[in-house]
């Protein structure tokens, strides 16, 4: 089977620039980021201000009850960054189901996959374009809300901790490796949903209740039933990579030609 | 040859979309394919553009075997198809859409362009080529995706239903483009429920309904028959019931105090003249005339749905 890059670069090109186009998909890309960036933020700057505040102190030990209420303030700093850390992995699973339901399903509804599939280009390349045309600006737009997390962060709680809180290194391993792995996830489970409707909105929801039992997981964090460290997110990382790997090869059987054409064309 | 198919047939699961298709393309002839709709003309289309695979039978394309071939990307590098709706990116511009598929058949952009810019000089495209495609009109698009279909220059090209929904003027300047490509010495295959336009285009055509009917020069198929045009006095309509009472019941079309019998034999004529006689008419003259592509085509498509 015939294989070209330049026709991968030639789908990645069109698809970033249609969606560099679609003003509306962009603000819905950066509307979860905004949300995980300023919600912590904000609940960092309200810990700082007045860390001597007794409330703190009850929160503090409600989480743990052999806490040094002395340190409340930056015993709840750490404990929220933790528990937004959980979002940070969640977050690149979402933007490439917008992304990827749009890019594979959006083909069918706007009437352009017949002509795109008479053309040279493979299912394969197909796959491939369209999954970095939605795993770049995802990775990206998790990276610059890291970043942008880091520097507010640091900043606001600076005249607590006076050191650096952020990037630690489950931070940062959490963003470079897993959540692009997450991403790969999401990114799969959207393009094979996508291969199989016909519908970009209905593509965006089955892939959507697809990956909920990870929100589940951030539920779990959140309420404290779940405490996860380094070694938890590792092996979470581990499972994602084989999860990435079946997605793989059912997307390889699944997005051929003959079965888009006889389903969507 | 540019297409050769023997028994072709495609199956979706247990329902048959098309079957037992033998016929052959000569290089530079313009070939209609009709049918009704659901007769299975898309999918034998998109069966030669290596589409979709066949489920039985034989068939080459440019030389190149269906269904043997790997994925049909050297298939399709030689055929150009223009579907039924001209799929074009609304966000992006002429100019990108165009690129696009300039890249994906890994072209050398500057002489496409060169080619490109002649065609949308051709179709009145020319300075609209940085305006996004949701501007465009129906018969703009259309002719920009005729220009997408013939950058690579493909030596045989598929035409599904061109002119469908352009205005005259644009559906006679995409016609004089077919005529003209047939005229480079290009294979086209025309799709097309406008017979009139067939009848302009094609030599030969092929009938298509669920399996073929026919494959047949233009001539042939309309001389297989015969048609008389009768002038009588008065209102030719009211004559009609009369031809119900003949044995053979021919089909006829009236204007005015024109009436248009179609017959299978020449030893019909006298009967209908003797049956209009009969009910009353005033016969000013009788002539034979051109069997109108319809009439061959109709009949074809309705004959096996008879009971």
């Amino acid at each position: 089977m015939s294989f070209s890059f330049a026709r991968v670069k030639a789908v990645l090109w069109k698809d970033l620039l249609e969606l560099r186009k679609n003003k509306g998909m962009l603000w819905s890309m950066l509307a979860l980021p905004s949300v995980i960036v300023l919600v912590p933020l904000g609940i960092v700057w309200t810990y700082v201000r007045d860390p001597h505040d007794p409330n703190l102190r009850a929160m503090a030990l409600y989480y743990d009850f052999t806490i040094n209420t002395d340190h409340a303030a930056r015993f709840l700093v750490d404990k929220v960054l933790s528990d937004w850390f959980v979002l940070y992995l969640v977050m690149p699973v979402f933007v490439p189901i917008l992304i990827s339901s749009h890019a594979v399903a959006g083909e069918k509804e706007k009437r352009t996959l017949e002509p795109l599939l008479s053309s040279p280009v493979t299912p394969l390349e197909l796959v491939i374009g369209k999954s970095l045309a939605s795993l770049i600006p995802s990775v990206a737009v998790c990276l610059i809300a890291f970043a942008c997390l880091c520097v507010g962060v640091d900043a606001v709680a600076w005249s607590l901790t006076k050191e650096l809180v952020l990037p630690n290194l489950m931070w940062t391993f959490g963003v470079l490796v897993i959540a692009p792995l997450f991403a790969f996830f999401g990114n799969g489970v959207a393009v094979l949903i996508s291969a199989r409707v016909g519908d970009s909105r209905l593509a965006q929801q089955l892939s959507g209740l697809f990956v909920l039992p990870l929100v589940g997981l951030a539920a779990g964090q959140f309420g404290g039933v779940l405490k996860a460290g380094p070694g938890y997110y590792a092996a979470l990382g581990a499972f994602v990579l084989l999860l990435d790997v079946g997605i793989l090869f059912a997307a390889r059987r699944l997005f051929d030609r003959e079965r888009l054409m006889s389903r969507w064309g | 040859m540019s297409i050769v198919v023997e028994g072709l047939e495609k199956r979706f699961g247990a329902r048959v979309a098309v079957t037992g298709l033998t016929f052959e393309v000569k290089p530079g002839e313009v070939f209609g394919l009709l049918g009704p709709n659901g007769a299975g003309k898309t999918t034998t289309v998109r069966m030669l553009t290596g589409l979709l695979l066949p489920s039985s039978g034989r068939g080459t394309v440019c030389g190149i075997e269906l269904g043997a071939q790997s994925d049909g990307t050297a298939l399709r590098k030689k055929v150009g198809l223009l579907t039924e709706q001209p799929g074009l990116y609304e966000r992006l511009t002429a100019r990108e859409n165009l690129t696009f598929f300039m890249r994906l058949h890994e072209l050398d952009e500057t002489a496409a362009w060169q080619r490109a810019n002649g065609y949308l000089r051709r179709f009145g495209l020319d300075g609209r080529e940085d305006e996004p495609v949701g501007g465009f009109s129906k018969g703009m698009r259309q002719k920009l995706a005729i220009v997408r279909t013939l950058l690579h220059e493909p030596e045989v090209i598929f035409l599904d239903e061109p002119t469908s929904g352009l205005d005259p003027q644009s559906a006679r300047t995409v016609r004089d483009a077919v005529a003209e490509l047939s005229a480079e010495g290009r294979t086209l295959v025309l799709c097309s429920h406008n017979l009139a336009e067939v009848e302009r285009l094609c030599t030969r055509v092929a009938v298509v309904k669920s399996h073929l009917r026919t494959v047949a020069a233009l001539r042939e198929l309309r001389r297989e028959g015969l048609a008389l045009e009768i002038v009588v006095e008065g209102e030719a309509a009211a004559l009609v019931p009369a031809l119900s009472s003949l044995p053979f019941k021919p089909a006829a079309h009236h204007e005015g105090s024109r009436l248009k019998v179609m017959l299978a034999d020449e030893a019909q004529a006298p009967d209908v003249v003797a049956a209009l006689v009969h009910a009353g008419a005033r016969i000013h003259s009788v002539a034979r005339a051109a069997r109108p592509l319809e009439e061959a085509y109709l009949e074809l498509v309705r004959e096996e749905d008879a009971p």
